[in-house]
């Protein structure tokens, strides 16, 4: 049986008059710092492979940038996470003798397998869009780089902007596994402060439930931003 | 040798598009198979040929959203086959009407038809000043200064004109009260109509039709026929592809028969109808003229 005074009690000298709220603090900062950067990261990676994809393929650049940006995509999607964080900590780092702080490195990695799935979701957002509005505009005279930037991509947004918010609720859970190259995140400053006093009990329901808000706040925003777009296609 | 004479001698009437032995294949299918023909000014040429014969790969190939696999197409003094032609400045003065209408979502109808006409003078005006920044700089050098190029119009009265042409336009299909709206909010026999406008808006030397009512409710089939009717009497050059043998023989002055990837048969519409020669055309037009 949990003994509920006792819990709490233990809970709340730890968090509250020894600090452990300070820590918490920190670690949720690391957490939404490598999801935030990650994505932005991500997304651009993602715009790139995505121009690439749809580039037209007549010369020998664009087929070779394609082939490089595949390999790319197959690598960090045909892995898990956490094996790519450890290659990343264990043997690339160490390999090219580099010194980053641990959130730096997390960012980068978490950037570059965010990419490999933004990516996908720019190309499927932009093939959802007829591809006759396209030939629309180039039978009007515009180059292939207007026509995709003032007819295409804006359609486009209207598909990825909803799975991208998807994509950053995926990732801001991910990131409790970056714990195993010891960087404190949200989840490694709750385990922290449950190993100080063996008590669990709150600090992962506390856990949970701030991993649950946030990804309820990203949700809302999706919904906002939905609305915004269906609402702008019908005036 | 080919002769590429914009004047053609026999007939007195100028060649707005000349097509010389033109073929395109898809992989192994083998879809054009040498077409050749001459558009003349104010022709209505209607194209006509059983489902699958390559009546919308012809024109497609002729401003080419398909790139031919060999032949010449004849445009402006220029072959539009070559790969080296800025096919982009060639399709402003070709414009095309697509089967579902293509216009663009994200844009009211207005901005549908002045996107392209604005965007490419943008592009024209920014061109000039880099051209004149480098003659300015040359010019630091000359004895002889050498005289700007003159900007014809600033982009900001490029963007009142072609609002102006647009709203003018939009006024003659009755349709100026949809000027703000989006397509999404328009019928089919709409959305052709103002397609239809937005080439017009380019001052195309020839406009392509590939089934443009194809897509339509049968009850507004009629008003986008009409606007083609009318078009085709202020003298537009026109190809179209129709299931219409109604306009075909109403409007067009020449109708042909694609089959078989090639120009099968060709002739007015009095005797194209009325006298066919092909065994295929009299096959085709016993079906469709029932
Ligand atoms: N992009 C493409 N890739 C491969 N095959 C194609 C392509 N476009 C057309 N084809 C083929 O070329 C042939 C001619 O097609 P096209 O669309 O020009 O016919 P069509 O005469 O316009 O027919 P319809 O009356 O049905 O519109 C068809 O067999 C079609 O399957
Ligand atoms: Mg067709």
């Amino acid at each position: 049986m949990i003994n509920w005074a006792e819990e709490w009690s233990s809970f709340y000298k730890q968090f509250v008059t020894l600090g452990g709220y300070k820590r918490l603090f920190d670690g949720l900062i690391a957490t939404v710092e490598i999801a935030v950067f990650g994505l932005a990261i991500g997304i651009i990676i993602g715009i790139l492979i995505a121009i690439v994809a749809v580039m037209p393929r007549y010369k020998l650049l664009p087929k070779i940038l394609d082939k490089i940006c595949k390999v790319y995509v197959a690598i960090f999607r045909g892995t898990p996470m956490v094996v790519q964080l450890l290659v990343g900590h264990y043997l690339l780092l160490p390999l090219l003798g580099v010194n980053v702080s641990g959130v730096f490195e997390a960012v980068i990695i978490f950037g570059l397998n965010s990419g490999a799935y933004v990516s996908e979701i720019m190309r499927s957002g932009i093939q959802s869009v007829d591809a006759g509005q396209l030939e629309a505009g180039r039978a009007l005279g515009l180059s292939f780089w207007s026509a995709m930037g003032k007819i295409v991509i804006p359609q486009s947004i209207k598909n990825i902007l909803p799975t991208l918010g998807n994509e950053f609720i995926s990732l801001i859970k991910e990131t409790s596994v970056v714990s195993f190259i010891a960087i404190t995140d949200l989840t490694k400053a709750l385990k922290l402060i449950g190993d100080a006093t063996y008590h669990y009990f709150m600090p992962y329901i506390m856990l949970a439930l701030i991993y649950l808000v946030i990804v309820l706040l990203i949700t809302w925003g999706i919904k906002v931003m939905e609305r915004r777009l269906a609402r702008s296609d019908r005036k | 040798m080919i002769e590429n004479n914009i004047l053609d001698v026999q007939n007195e009437k100028e060649v707005v598009v000349k097509v010389r032995g033109l073929c395109k294949s898809f992989d192994s299918l083998q879809v054009l198979k040498g077409i050749d023909i001459d558009v003349y000014k104010g022709d209505v040429v209607a194209i006509i040929g059983p489902s699958g014969c390559g009546k919308s790969t012809f024109l497609r190939c002729l401003n080419c959203l398909e790139d031919p696999t060999s032949g010449n197409i004849f445009f402006e003094g220029e072959d539009l086959a070559d790969m080296k032609v800025d096919i982009n400045v060639h399709r402003q003065k070709m414009g095309m009407v697509f089967q579902n209408f293509n216009l663009f979502n994200n844009l009211t109808v207005l901005e549908n038809i002045t996107l392209a006409p604005v965007l490419i003078a943008k592009k024209n005006i920014a061109k000039t000043k880099r051209k004149n920044f480098f003659i300015k700089i040359g010019n630091l050098f000359r004895k002889n200064k050498k005289p700007l190029i003159k900007i014809e119009q600033t982009l900001k009265e490029v963007k009142e004109n072609a609002k102006q042409k647009a709203l003018d336009l939009l006024a003659k299909i009755g349709l100026e009260e949809k000027a703000n709206v989006y397509p999404s909010t328009l019928s089919g026999g709409q959305k052709q109509r103002i397609a239809i406008v937005r080439a017009f808006a380019m001052d195309p030397k020839v406009m392509l039709f590939d089934e443009p009512t194809s897509a339509l409710d049968p009850e507004m089939v009629g008003e986008v026929l009409d606007l083609m009717k009318e078009l085709a009497e202020g003298g537009m050059t026109m190809l179209v592809v129709t299931h219409e043998m109604g306009f075909a023989k109403e409007v067009a002055n020449r109708v042909i028969f694609i089959d078989d990837g090639v120009i099968k048969e060709e002739n007015n519409p009095k005797e194209f109808f009325g006298n066919p020669q092909d065994e295929r055309l009299k096959d085709f037009l016993a079906k469709v003229l029932i």
